[in-house]
């Protein structure tokens, strides 16, 4: 396996040049630059709410139903492909009821903070194939920075809405988030220390190095390999992160009816529940940049999109393994684990890692 | 007042002796009631002499609390029995005149009592004095009458205008002097497991306080019998109180009682059969409590429920090819059952041990799925504590009971049907805790599927000449004229009894269901207080209320 990122050094083409160049956008100066960065962001953010609409309305539920022993959507098309189509129909024509006591226009806006923070993360990450919309020096940080935009969303949402389940969900959501976010953020800290940079380019070009030699293979030195306890770490950080199984206090249906969604219906709802799979989505594409080598796989560089995309949903996948066969954990037994458990082990990975990385360089 | 006097034998008539001694002169007079002796006693004695029962005597279960009105009367009675021995029963008779129904409160002695008087004063309209909280507890609070009482017109239609209902949502719960929070849990809500709506003050995310409102789903059951002939009106009913496939364990119930009542004697062959068809109808009600707590507990995306539904299903099918129907069976009857086995019987027989054999796989892997994950035992440990006191003191039976230490099983104390014959365990579990709950109704299933491979094997082996499904009786079933028997089994959810006073016709003058779901749920107060939501969530799960059976 030969590790193979088109983001050579030096020569990095990102995706808003590019159609600058193919449509010669490039020659109208700065509004031109802007019209092609803001196509380059469109197809970025249609290719990612075409994922979650395969994934909400029928990969989640075959996904569901082979763990759980059903069937599933079976009817419309191969396999119940076609549910897609009807469930969009149906949810966008469906009423939206706004209750009488929610705070707008908080209660509006929340969803689209919601979704659209999540979007914006996409911006830095590096899916190959020459699809990275811009690659600055502070990458990882803007991508937590923006992921966490989401809580005020989710906090919002919990408020505007008037209703008592909805509030707890939302202080749910907040308090998990501020909990969980320190240890993923501090363990991603401990992948820069590897890579020497934010720059979400230079750490997935670092995880390209052969780890091992094995004449004939080479594995690479992605950073899951390097240091599988960070990875755990920030996979379970990351669980609290998007608020899954074990983790999925805010919503906890059994409890709270559906946390601070309960009073959404139909468009609100649908953006709801976009931002919540754009978040297992952005979670999947963070985990397979600092610590998947990004888009690398076997076979040429230009199928660094399907590699990425494999990735992303291989943890969505793991996402809902976990929903099927995990328990979800008390509210005081999560802020436990998080204060008590997961910022300690994340302190002393970090600290772990900079001491290895002193001790190699 | 008083007949259907047996010749008791010689110690249980000492027994007699002991207790009315130990009542004096409060006893007024003694009734014979089928099932145990009763004593009346005055309406303000109540207090003192139950209280000398539970300290004296040891009558530490107050059963069940009967209310009725006679001509000229009303007439609460407490049926009590023992943990320990659930035949030494006894019976207060405790009358109050027609124009002043006020009797002293059970409560302070048994606090079971709370519920059930509520429920006496709801339907018949006693009053009881230094009950805490004296209110409707099936009807709404805007109901007019008692729908039990003589005087009521149950022609007479009532519609209660919903701008005329409580409001849940009224100001005053919120108190702006008080950090708390007041939060409606259902009626509908996902967790309620049916039509519940637990009034809910929160402290944070800590229970402060708890109140269950139940009546939603009260269909007048208790009513619907009592217009009902004995010999086939009756029957149907039961099926439709513990709904969720428990149908054949509640209609032992009534069977139990008014074949006491009239003195029918059931063949053994139709006992086995009984006995087959209700310990598969605990497995199946066993294993959807089941799936229901982990819906509860992991989120509505659980493997484990569709697991458990999955196995429910081959039970389900098996009593189907049995009894004809899928929930609903009306199988039994009075003095039998409907019908034999389905023919081919090879076929039942094979279907029925294909399911035995694989059930401990089953369970085994119930028991990796959940009982062995660590997160689950974090969740249920320890939560929704249930001291045995505190559970006998609510009148608490079945594996709630049973996953707190208390050993009481009906079936093995009381015996009836053909247990008694058979080889098979009475679980229980020291745990007090939603856990221990859970493990006691798994281990629960193994026992019956012990009983059902038993019943099997005796049925296989039953002489085809013999094969007796019911006893020979009357057509029309007039019991002895003011006969009162008080008959109990071991329903799913715990003890079921029934209570039938016979006033000479072939309709009961009175019928009253003892709930086990009622009696538990009473105690979902004492074992959420100063937990989290969460653990409401799931010690309500861990109780496996059906809410059909708890409003009746």
């Amino acid at each position: 396996m030969s590790a193979v990122t088109p983001l050579q050094n030096g020569d990095t083409v990102l995706l808003p040049e590019r159609i600058a160049d193919l449509t010669g956008l490039g020659e109208f100066g700065v509004a031109g630059e802007l019209l092609a960065a803001f196509l380059g962001a469109f197809v970025i953010a249609n290719l990612m709410m075409a994922m979650t609409g395969v994934a909400g309305p029928w990969a989640k539920r075959k996904i569901t139903a082979a763990f759980t022993d059903r069937i599933a959507v079976n009817h419309l098309g191969p396999a119940g492909i076609f549910i897609i189509v009807a469930d969009a129909v149906r949810l966008l024509s469906k009423e939206n009821i706004i209750p009488e006591n929610a705070d707008r226009p908080a209660y509006d806006l929340a969803p689209i903070v919601i979704a659209g923070s999540a979007l914006l993360g996409f911006a830095v990450i590096p899916m190959g194939s020459g699809i990275h919309l811009a690659d600055p020096e502070v990458g990882l940080v803007f991508v937590f920075a923006v992921a966490g935009i989401a809580s005020i969303g989710l906090v919002m949402a919990g408020y505007a809405s008037g209703n008592k389940y909805s509030m707890l969900g939302g202080l749910r959501a907040v308090a998990q988030n501020v909990a969980y976010e320190i240890p993923l953020v501090v363990t991603g800290m401990s992948v820069v220390l590897f890579a020497g940079s934010l720059q979400m380019g230079t750490i997935v070009e670092a995880q390209a190095q052969p780890l091992v030699d094995l004449g004939v293979v080479s594995i690479p030195s992605w950073y899951a390999l390097v240091n599988p306890f960070a990875f755990v770490l920030f996979l379970i950080a990351n669980f609290a992160e998007v608020g899954r199984n074990p983790f999925d206090m805010p919503e906890a249906p059994a409890e709270l009816i559906a946390g601070y969604q309960t009073e959404y219906s139909s468009v609100y709802f649908v953006l709801v529940y976009l931002g919540e799979f754009l978040h297992i989505f952005l979670g999947g594409a963070i985990i397979a940049t600092i610590f998947l080598g990004g888009p690398a796989g076997p076979g040429p560089a230009e199928l660094g999109i399907v590699w990425f995309l494999l990735k992303i949903w291989a943890v969505f996948l793991l996402t809902q393994w976990l929903r099927s066969a995990i328990p979800r954990v008390r509210i005081d037994q999560l802020i436990e684990i998080g204060w008590k458990g997961l910022l300690v082990l994340s302190f002393a990975n970090l600290a772990l890692t900079a001491a290895i990385v002193g001790v190699i360089a | 007042m008083s007949t259907g006097t047996e010749s008791m034998p010689e110690d249980a008539t000492d027994r007699v002796d002991e207790l009315a001694d130990l009542l004096g002169s409060r006893a007024l007079t003694r009734e014979d009631h089928v099932n145990a002796p009763g004593f009346v006693v005055n309406p303000g004695d109540v207090q003192d002499v139950l209280f000398d029962l539970r300290e004296k005597a040891g009558y530490d279960h107050c059963s069940c609390v009967t209310a009725q009105q006679y001509e000229d009367r009303f007439e609460t009675i407490y049926h009590l029995k023992k943990y320990a021995d659930p035949t030494d029963e006894v019976s207060i008779v405790v009358p109050t005149p027609l124009d002043e129904p006020v009797s002293q409160s059970a409560e302070p002695v048994y606090r079971t009592a709370d519920w059930h008087e509520r429920e006496a004063y709801d339907l018949v309209g006693i009053e009881y004095e230094d009950h805490p909280d004296l209110r409707r507890i099936l009807l709404p609070e805007t109901w007019q009458g008692h729908p039990l009482s003589a005087s009521y017109d149950q022609e007479k239609p009532q519609v209660v205008t919903l701008s005329e209902h409580a409001n849940p949502l009224e100001p005053d719960h919120e108190d702006p002097e008080s950090d708390t929070m007041f939060l409606n849990v259902g009626p509908h809500h996902p967790a309620t497991h049916g039509v519940l709506h637990v009034k809910t003050v929160l402290d944070g995310e800590t229970i402060a306080h708890i109140e269950p409102d139940i009546g939603y789903l009260h269909r007048c059951e208790e009513q619907m019998c009592q217009q009902g002939t004995y010999r086939h009106q009756i029957m149907p009913y039961p099926d439709r109180w513990d709904y969720v496939s428990s149908g054949l364990l509640n209609e032992w119930a009534y069977a139990r009682a008014i074949e006491d009542l009239a003195e029918i004697e059931v063949p053994e062959y139709a006992q086995i059969i009984r006995t087959l068809g209700s310990e598969l109808c605990r497995i199946a009600s066993h294993m959807l409590a089941l799936g229901t707590f982990a819906l509860d507990v992991y989120g509505e995306f659980t493997a484990t429920f569709m697991y458990t539904f999955r196995d429910r299903e081959l039970v389900q099918d098996i009593l189907e090819d049995l009894t004809g129907q899928r929930m609903m069976f009306n199988y039994f009857r009075v003095g039998g059952v409907a019908w034999d086995l389905p023919e081919p019987r090879e076929e039942f027989f094979e279907q029925t041990r294909d399911f035995l054999d694989e059930l401990p796989a089953k369970v085994a892997e119930y028991n990796d799925l959940i009982t062995t994950n660590e997160i689950f035992q974090t969740r249920c440990i320890d939560t929704g504590v249930l001291e045995p006191d505190v559970a006998k003191d609510y009148g608490c039976t079945g594996p709630v009971a049973r996953g707190s230490g208390v050993d009481y099983d009906l079936r093995r104390d009381d015996p009836y049907g053909y247990y008694e014959n058979l080889e098979w365990d009475v679980v229980t579990r020291d745990g007090c805790d939603n856990y221990a709950r859970v493990l006691c109704r798994m281990e629960e299933v193994e026992e019956s599927a012990k009983i059902v491979e038993q019943c099997l094997d005796v049925l296989e082996g039953w002489p085809e000449d013999d094969r007796e499904v019911q006893a020979n009786v009357p057509r029309t079933l007039k019991p002895d004229a003011d006969a009162e028997v008080y008959r109990a089994v071991e329903a799913a959810k715990g003890e079921l009894g029934i209570y039938i006073r016979s006033d000479g016709t072939d309709k009961p003058g009175r019928f009253k269901i003892r709930s086990p779901c009622f009696s538990n749920l009473q105690a979902l107060e004492e074992m959420s207080q100063g937990e989290y939501i969460p653990d409401l969530i799931a010690s309500l799960g861990s109780l496996d209320i059906v809410l059909g059976e708890v409003d009746r």
